[in-house]
C-alpha cells in the first residue's frame, strides 16, 4: 500500500502547483454568475478585448471598450496624484446597476450587478 | 394640346422659312463673295458672317421655346458675338489667330514623382489615456464607424476595426490559450475572490435614515436572544455528505475558520478529506481556501500562528485500508498546509509538508494535534490511539523530534481520543481516552509519562478542555470533559474525583468547550443537535440557554472564537453553524469582590 505518493517530501516546489485546472476557471465564473443580484461577467485583457463573457456580444463589446477607458482613466488619476499608488478596485454605483471592475496587469474582470437584488 | 400642336406647326414653318432664307442668302453672299473677291478682298465677310449667326441665334431661341437642347455654337460664344454687334473689323482681328493655329510635332520629357506619403503617429505611453480614445468609445456606442468616417481620425477607425478583428480572432482559437494561461489563472483566482466579497458586501450606502423608521425593532430583539443562529457554511460540492471532524478559529485573522470534514461515502471519487477555510466577516457564501487530499480522512484541524508572516494549517488525516481491523496498516499523517501571502492559491493541492509512516512516529490514528509554546518556540504535539505521543518541529516534519510511549502502570497504552494543555503549559497536559479514563501526563522531566488515572467516564472521553481564562483567581487546575455516556464532567487537577457531574443531556455529548473570556461559561454539543451553554455562576443542573439544530442532525464539534462572542458548530451533515452568543451572556459581570 506504500505508495510513492507517501513518500517523505520536503517543501514542493511552488512553481508546479498553479495548475487551476480550466474548468475551475469555468466553475469560479459560474459561482459569481449565480450570486444573487449578478447581471453579467466580462473578462477583457490589456487591449479591452472580450476574453471571457456571459453577455450577448454587442453588450460585451460596449461594455469592454467603455470600462477599458475608464479604467485606464481612474488608473492614470491616481497614478497622477500619487506615483506610488495604484488602482486596485473600481465601483461604479448607477441607480440601476453596479458596475464592479477588478483590474490587473494582464486582465480586467468586470462584474456587473443590481445592487438592489443583492441586499 | 390643340393649341401646342398648331404652335408646333407654326414654329416649323417659321423655321422652314428662315432655312430657305438662309439657304438664299447663302447663295447670296456666295454670289456677293464671289463679286468681292474678284473687287476688294476679305473684309466685308465680317458682318455677313454676324448675319449668319444672328440666324443661328433665333434658331437656337425658337428650339428653346420648344424646350429642346440647343444645337450650334455655345451661348458664351453666342454672347461673345452679342457683346461685339457691329465692331466686325475687330472681332475679325481677334478671331483669326485662331482659327491659323499651327498644330507641330513636339517631344515630350517623361519623369515620375512619387505619391505623397502622409506620416501618420500612434501614440505611445505609459498610461495608455488619450482623448483620442474617447472618440474611438463614442463611436463603439453609436455603432456606426462606417457612416461618418470622416469624423474620426483614418488611423482611429482603423484600429478600432482591428479591434474588432482581434476580439473575432480571440473568440476564435486564441481564447483556450488565455483561458489556460498561468497569469489568467492566477488573475481569476485574485480578482473572483475580491469581487465575489464585493458582491456579498450588502450594506447598502444609500440608506436613508430620515425618511422612514421601519427597519427599527431588530436590532433590540437580538439583544434579548441569548444565543442566536448567526449564519451556515455549507458547500454543495464540498461537504455535502461529509462530517465536520475538527474546527479551529484563526488567532491572526479572527475571522477566518477552518473546518476539516471526513470522507463522502456517496461518492468514492471525491477526494476522502477535506478542509475549508471560511471567512466570517464576509458575507459570500463560498469559501476562501479549499485544501484536500484524496484517500484520507482529515481528522483534525489546526491554525497555527507561529509568526506574522505565516498562517499555516495542520491537519491530521488517516488514511483508510480494507484491512481496517489490522492496526498495523492503517498510516497517519500530518499536513501541514501553509498559506503564506506570498502564495496563496497555490496549496490548493497538496500540502506543504507531511509525516511520513513511519514505525518511528504513529501507526494508529491521530485523534488529536496540537501546537503548543509560544510564538518563537513551538513544537507540534500529536497523539495517536496505540498511545505514541510525538513532538514535532513545524518546519521539519519529515521526523519527530521525540517520541514517547504513553502507557498507564507501565503495562496497558492509552487509546488517546483528545488531549488539552492547561493554560501556559508546555509540559504537563491532560488526555482522554477511549476506556472513559481521563489521564494526567508530562512530557519531560522524571516523571514522563501517564502520572494519574481518573475513572471518569463510562463512555469513550470525546472532549476534554482545560480552563484557560486567566483571572485574579487561577482557575486552570479545571478541566472538563465529555463523553459517549451522556454526561460532561467536571475535574480539579488536584483532586482524583470529579468535582461535578452535568447530567441533562440524553445522547453522546461530542465536544465540551470553556468560554474564552467567562470564567464560568463552557458550551457542549451533543448527537441530539443540541448546543447548551452553561454558566456555572447561574445554574449547575440545566444549562443556561440552549439551541437545536432542526432535523435529525447530530453536532459533532463546537469552537468558540477568539472573542467569546461567537461558538462555530459543526455537524454530521458537512454544515458550519456560527452562533452568536449575546453580550450579557458572554461577557463576565464586572465584579467588586474581595482582594
Amino acid at each position: 500500500m506504500v505508495t510513492g505518493w507517501e513518500k517523505v517530501m520536503g517543501p514542493i516546489d511552488l512553481s508546479k502547483k498553479s495548475n487551476l485546472l480550466s474548468n475551475e476557471v469555468e466553475e469560479s465564473l459560474k459561482r459569481i454568475q449565480q450570486m444573487k443580484g449578478v447581471i453579467g461577467i466580462i473578462v477583457i485583457n490589456a487591449e479591452g478585448i472580450p476574453v471571457k463573457t456571459t453577455l450577448d456580444n454587442s453588450t460585451t463589446v460596449q461594455y469592454a471598450g467603455l470600462i477599458h477607458s475608464l479604467t485606464a482613466k481612474s488608473r492614470s488619476t491616481v497614478r497622477d496624484l500619487d506615483p506610488q499608488n495604484d488602482l486596485t478596485f473600481l465601483r461604479i454605483r448607477s441607480k440601476k446597476h453596479e458596475i464592479m471592475v477588478a483590474p490587473e496587469k494582464e486582465f480586467l474582470l468586470i462584474v456587473v450587478q443590481n445592487p438592489s437584488d443583492g441586499s | 394640346m390643340a393649341d401646342r400642336k398648331a404652335e408646333l406647326e407654326r414654329k416649323k414653318l417659321r423655321l422652314q422659312q428662315i432655312r430657305e432664307e438662309k439657304k438664299r442668302k447663302e447663295e447670296d453672299r456666295k454670289k456677293k463673295e464671289q463679286q468681292e473677291h474678284a473687287s476688294k478682298g476679305a473684309p466685308a465677310g465680317g458682318s455677313s458672317e454676324s448675319e449668319l449667326e444672328k440666324k443661328r441665334k433665333d434658331a437656337d431661341e425658337l428650339l428653346r421655346d420648344l424646350g429642346l437642347p440647343e444645337s450650334g455654337p455655345s451661348t458664351a460664344s453666342a454672347s461673345a458675338i452679342k457683346t461685339t454687334p457691329s465692331d466686325g473689323g475687330a472681332q475679325v482681328l481677334g478671331a483669326s489667330p485662331q482659327r491659323k493655329a499651327k498644330l507641330s510635332l513636339s517631344s515630350v520629357s517623361l519623369s515620375g514623382f512619387p505619391p505623397k506619403e502622409s506620416i501618420s503617429y500612434s501614440k505611445e505611453t505609459q498610461t495608455p489615456v488619450e482623448t483620442q480614445e474617447e472618440h474611438e468609445d463614442e463611436d463603439i456606442l453609436a455603432e456606426t464607424p462606417e457612416d461618418n468616417p470622416l469624423l474620426l481620425p483614418n488611423n482611429q477607425s482603423q484600429r478600432l476595426k482591428k479591434n474588432l478583428q482581434n476580439q473575432v480572432r480571440i473568440n476564435g482559437r486564441g481564447e483556450e490559450r488565455i483561458v489556460h494561461s498561468e497569469d489568467f489563472v492566477r488573475f481569476l483566482d485574485r480578482s473572483t475572490r475580491v469581487i465575489e466579497r464585493a458582491i456579498a458586501e450588502d450594506a447598502d450606502i444609500f440608506v436613508d435614515y430620515g425618511g422612514n423608521g421601519e427597519e427599527d425593532g431588530e436590532g433590540e430583539r437580538d439583544a434579548g436572544a441569548n444565543l442566536s443562529q448567526n449564519r451556515q457554511f455549507f458547500d454543495d460540492r464540498w461537504t455535502r455528505y461529509r462530517t465536520v471532524t475538527c474546527l479551529d478559529w484563526s488567532k491572526q485573522h479572527p475571522e477566518l475558520l477552518v473546518a476539516s470534514y471526513s470522507n463522502n461515502e456517496e461518492s468514492p471519487h471525491e477526494p476522502d478529506g477535506v478542509a475549508l477555510v471560511w471567512n466570517t466577516k464576509f458575507k459570500k457564501t463560498s469559501p476562501e481556501y479549499i485544501f484536500h487530499c484524496q484517500k484520507h480522512d482529515i481528522h483534525t484541524a489546526r491554525t497555527n500562528n507561529t509568526s506574522a508572516l505565516k498562517q499555516d494549517f495542520t491537519l491530521t488525516y488517516r488514511k483508510n485500508c480494507p484491512n481496517w481491523g489490522d492496526g498495523a496498516k492503517n498510516s497517519q499523517k500530518h499536513l501541514l498546509w501553509s498559506n503564506s501571502p506570498l502564495g496563496q492559491s497555490e496549496y490548493q493541492e497538496d500540502p506543504v509538508q507531511r509525516t511520513p509512516l513511519s514505525a518511528a512516529a504513529h501507526t494508529h490514528p491521530v485523534y488529536c494535534v496540537k501546537v503548543v509554546g509560544t510564538q518563537n518556540a513551538h513544537n507540534l504535539i500529536s497523539v495517536s490511539t496505540d498511545g505514541t505521543m510525538c513532538s514535532w518541529s513545524l518546519d521539519m516534519l519529515s521526523q519527530p523530534q521525540d517520541c514517547m510511549q504513553l502507557k498507564h502502570k507501565q503495562s496497558k497504552p492509552v487509546a488517546v481520543t483528545c488531549m488539552t494543555f492547561p493554560h501556559n503549559d508546555v509540559n504537563n497536559f491532560v488526555v482522554g481516552s477511549e476506556d472513559g479514563s481521563v489521564y494526567t501526563a508530562s512530557r519531560h522531566g522524571s516523571k514522563a509519562g501517564i502520572n494519574e488515572a481518573f475513572e471518569a467516564h463510562q463512555g469513550p472521553v470525546t472532549g476534554i478542555d482545560c480552563h484557560q481564562v486567566q483571572g485574579r483567581l487561577d482557575f486552570s487546575h479545571l478541566f472538563l470533559s465529555s463523553s459517549f455516556d451522556w454526561t460532561i464532567k467536571l475535574w480539579s487537577l488536584k483532586h482524583s474525583s470529579a468535582i461535578h457531574s452535568f447530567e441533562d443531556n440524553s445522547d453522546y455529548v461530542y465536544d465540551v468547550q470553556w468560554s474564552p473570556v467567562h470564567p464560568a461559561l463552557f458550551a457542549t454539543v451533543d448527537g441530539m443537535g443540541r448546543l447548551d451553554l452553561w454558566n456555572l455562576n447561574e445554574e449547575t443542573e440545566v444549562p443556561t440557554t440552549s439551541a437545536t439544530l432542526d432535523g435529525q442532525t447530530a453536532m459533532n464539534r463546537l469552537r468558540w472564537n477568539h472573542s467569546g462572542q461567537q461558538i462555530a458548530v459543526g455537524d454530521d451533515e458537512g454544515r458550519v453553524w456560527i452562533y452568536d452568543v449575546g453580550e450579557g451572556l458572554a461577557q463576565p459581570e464586572e465584579m467588586n469582590g474581595p482582594d
